[in-house]
């Protein structure tokens, strides 16, 4: 649950708290990967953190989240638990999904977290549909999708907001730019310069902001939140901003330079939210030492959990997946709580 | 050969007031095509003149090189593109040393970062953004028009131009001393943080300093001119203080952002002459120039002081008019005959 903002000094020092925990989370996500004990695949958020955490922030507790491949970020900065995060990349029982989804599947309704998405650009319809609960039955919440530059250009993207636009749905659309669709620069993928510019075709706004200053996409995020509350229809938001990774772990990168890579990690968010806070007398260094120690142990503790947790019974590999299991399924279903699937 | 200076911001005409106001959006391909415009433009003399475009990652400077009319001498100033705001100062510091004239396409925030670089070179200001207090909404067609007659000295750039002012911010504050320049207004609002730049809740403007007022400008200058306007080259300027409305002497009602009428509580407005500082004691606050939030302030003391050595903005109507009153415009023979 997102419980924080950015209007006072400990909510400030919590978003900070969790951009941190992000990047803590995803470091040691990249080196389990890498050692082999993480299975599937993993794209790392760091680089994104104010994005995801400036977003959530400006949502209410309540509201809904649609994610993405690179869901990590999200599933902090929405409030979930990094235990049962971890434990779900591990492929673990006890993870959010029983350890059947892994790092791309990670989902808990009752944070609001719709769920993170192996499908490029699959969020932005599960909003859309959660925005039409809302509206039909007149709650007071918002849904939010996140999409990437690439799921920008996707079809369902486009029949997402479209239906969202025309019916006036509460809902958020925010593209997280991070410059590149897997190996392809944005402005190879696209004819406008500005993604945001793309509202223009579904008659909603569209503004582009600094995905790189959690202030910025804090407040415009708070603008759409209200003008979806009100009625008024969805808003489309770009946050310019980078991976530090690859878009996988293990890509080779050759499409980008390191000069590029480090040009935008002068302008780290982490590092500059932190400056602010000091400037304001609102954290010190010894402050800040000592919260990355906490966070430090944070991750430490759910690796410790993931590690000690058990691995999923194969007699329950097909539990969990379908509210109704159809009779298709249900004979695999059965033939695996018999004997683990071994009979063929 | 006269040589005229273009500055396309590709950013202007996008922020947030898009959302919270009634701003448009000015995309890309608008641009483009007033970017060529202001090329068409420039052939409205006899002289052929040469042109330098700013560069940039989206394409506007690359397609007004290929859409130029043939008799136009151009090519892109020679520079790295950072896509920020740095761009325009780059561009408009070379121009300051080489241009006869400069076409700034943008809004408040592009003028300003152009004119403080520019010097004395004439600059006409095109809205293609959001606040639109200094740039014009004037076709770019004639806005190259414009630069054409003084760039080549077809009218005397003295007699169609205005000397703008400018105001100087110092700001002391717990992490030390700040500064800042402004055109038209700095403003102060008590959000903590720049965020999206843009004033987004007028309730949060607690005042500021203009150079130049009119009722039908737009921000803080529209809030001046309720009062008592003041004509862009005119001297000083003047100082304001807000409140609530409700408990201060006075209230103004004023356009603070397109779509954006609002009633303004007036604690004090005090005109100002030029060097004459006013001086704010602020807590927690955000100070901005030309509509655009720009520097954090915790617990400062910030002196506004409206400076007489601003650009020198282009009066694109007296231009053309002067350069109609000389006959400029005119082939008094034949055009056979002049071949």
């Amino acid at each position: 649950m997102t419980d924080y903002t950015l209007e006072t000094e400990d909510d400030r020092l919590e978003a900070l708290r969790r951009m941190l925990t992000i990047r803590e989370f995803d470091t040691k996500a990249g080196h389990y990967f890498a050692d082999g004990e993480i299975p599937g695949f993993v794209h790392l958020y760091i680089g994104e953190e104010a994005v995801g955490v400036g977003t959530c922030a400006a949502l209410d507790p309540d509201d809904y989240i649609a994610s993405t491949h690179r869901g990590h970020g999200h599933c902090i900065a929405k409030g979930l638990d990094p235990d049962l995060m971890m434990a779900e990349l591990f492929g673990k029982a006890d993870g959010y999904c029983n350890g059947k989804g892994g790092s791309m599947h990670i989902a808990d309704i009752d944070s609001g977290m719709l769920g993170a998405n192996g499908i490029v650009g699959a969020g932005p319809p599960l909003a859309t549909g959660a925005a039409l609960s809302i509206s039909h039955q007149d709650r007071d919440q918002v849904a939010l999708a996140f999409l990437g530059d690439g799921a920008t250009a996707q079809g369902q993207v486009h029949e997402a907001i479209n239906q969202a636009s025309t019916w006036d749905l509460p809902a958020i659309f925010l593209i997280e730019n991070n410059q590149y669709g897997e190996a392809t620069p944005v402005e190879k993928q696209h004819n406008v310069d500005q993604l945001s510019d793309t509202a223009q075709a579904y008659d909603i706004p569209g503004v582009t902001v600094d995905g790189m200053d959690i202030t910025a996409v804090y407040e415009a995020v708070q603008e759409g939140r209200k003008r979806a509350a009100n009625g008024d229809g969805p808003t489309l938001i770009e946050a310019e901003t980078y991976r530090y990774h690859g878009h996988y772990e293990g890509d080779e990168q050759n499409y980008r330079t390191d000069e590029e890579l480090q040009q935008w990690k002068d302008r780290d968010a982490i590092d500059a939210f932190k400056a602010r806070l000091i400037d304001r007398d609102e954290l010190s260094e010894a402050e800040f030492e000592e919260m990355q120690a906490e966070v430090e142990e944070t991750i430490a503790d759910a690796i410790e959990f993931a590690h000690d947790a058990e691995l999923p019974h194969p007699q329950e590999a097909y539990d969990d997946m379908f509210s109704d299991t159809v009779p298709e399924i249900e004979k695999f279903a059965n033939r695996a709580r018999t004997d683990g699937g071994d009979s063929r | 050969m006269a040589h005229i200076g273009l500055i396309v911001n590709p950013s202007a005409g996008r922020d947030i007031r898009r959302l919270t106001g009634g701003a448009s959006v000015v995309d890309n391909y608008a641009k483009r095509s007033t970017t060529v415009c202001v090329l068409d433009g420039l052939t409205l003399v006899d002289e052929t003149v040469s042109v330098e475009i700013m560069p940039d990652k989206t394409g506007i400077a690359e397609h007004a090189i290929g859409e130029a009319p043939s008799e136009l001498d151009i090519s892109k100033v020679e520079m790295p593109i950072k896509e920020t705001a740095a761009d325009t100062r780059r561009a408009a510091a070379h121009f300051r040393e080489t241009a006869d004239a400069v076409v700034v396409l943008g809004g408040d925030g592009t003028s300003r970062d152009a004119a403080l670089e520019l010097g004395d070179v004439p600059l006409v200001s095109v809205s293609t953004g959001t606040n639109n207090v200094v740039p014009t909404p004037v076709d770019g067609t004639v806005a190259g028009a414009a630069a054409a007659v003084i760039a080549t000295a077809v009218v005397d750039a003295e007699t169609v131009t205005t000397r703008h002012g400018k105001i100087e911010v110092r700001a002391d504050d717990v992490n030390g001393e700040k500064h800042l320049t402004g055109l038209a207004t700095i403003g102060i609002t008590d959000r903590p943080f720049v965020g999206t730049r843009a004033l987004v809740d007028p309730t949060e403007l607690l005042g500021g300093v203009v150079s130049r007022a009119h009722p039908a400008a737009i921000g803080l200058t529209s809030v001046a001119g309720c009062i008592e306007p003041i004509a862009p080259d005119a001297p000083g300027g003047a100082a304001l203080r807000f409140g609530d409305p409700d408990e201060t002497p006075r209230s103004v009602r004023a356009i603070l952002a397109p779509g954006m009428t609002t009633t303004i509580g007036l604690e004090s407005h005090e005109s100002l002459d030029w060097d004459e500082p006013a001086v704010f004691e602020l807590q927690d606050c955000v100070i901005g120039a030309d509509g655009e939030r720009e520097v954090e302030l915790a617990d400062a003391t910030v002196t506004m002081t409206p400076t007489a050595n601003g650009p020198r903005l282009v009066d694109v109507d007296g231009a053309l008019q002067a350069a109609s009153e000389k006959g400029a415009l005119i082939s008094d023979r034949p055009l056979a005959d002049a071949e």
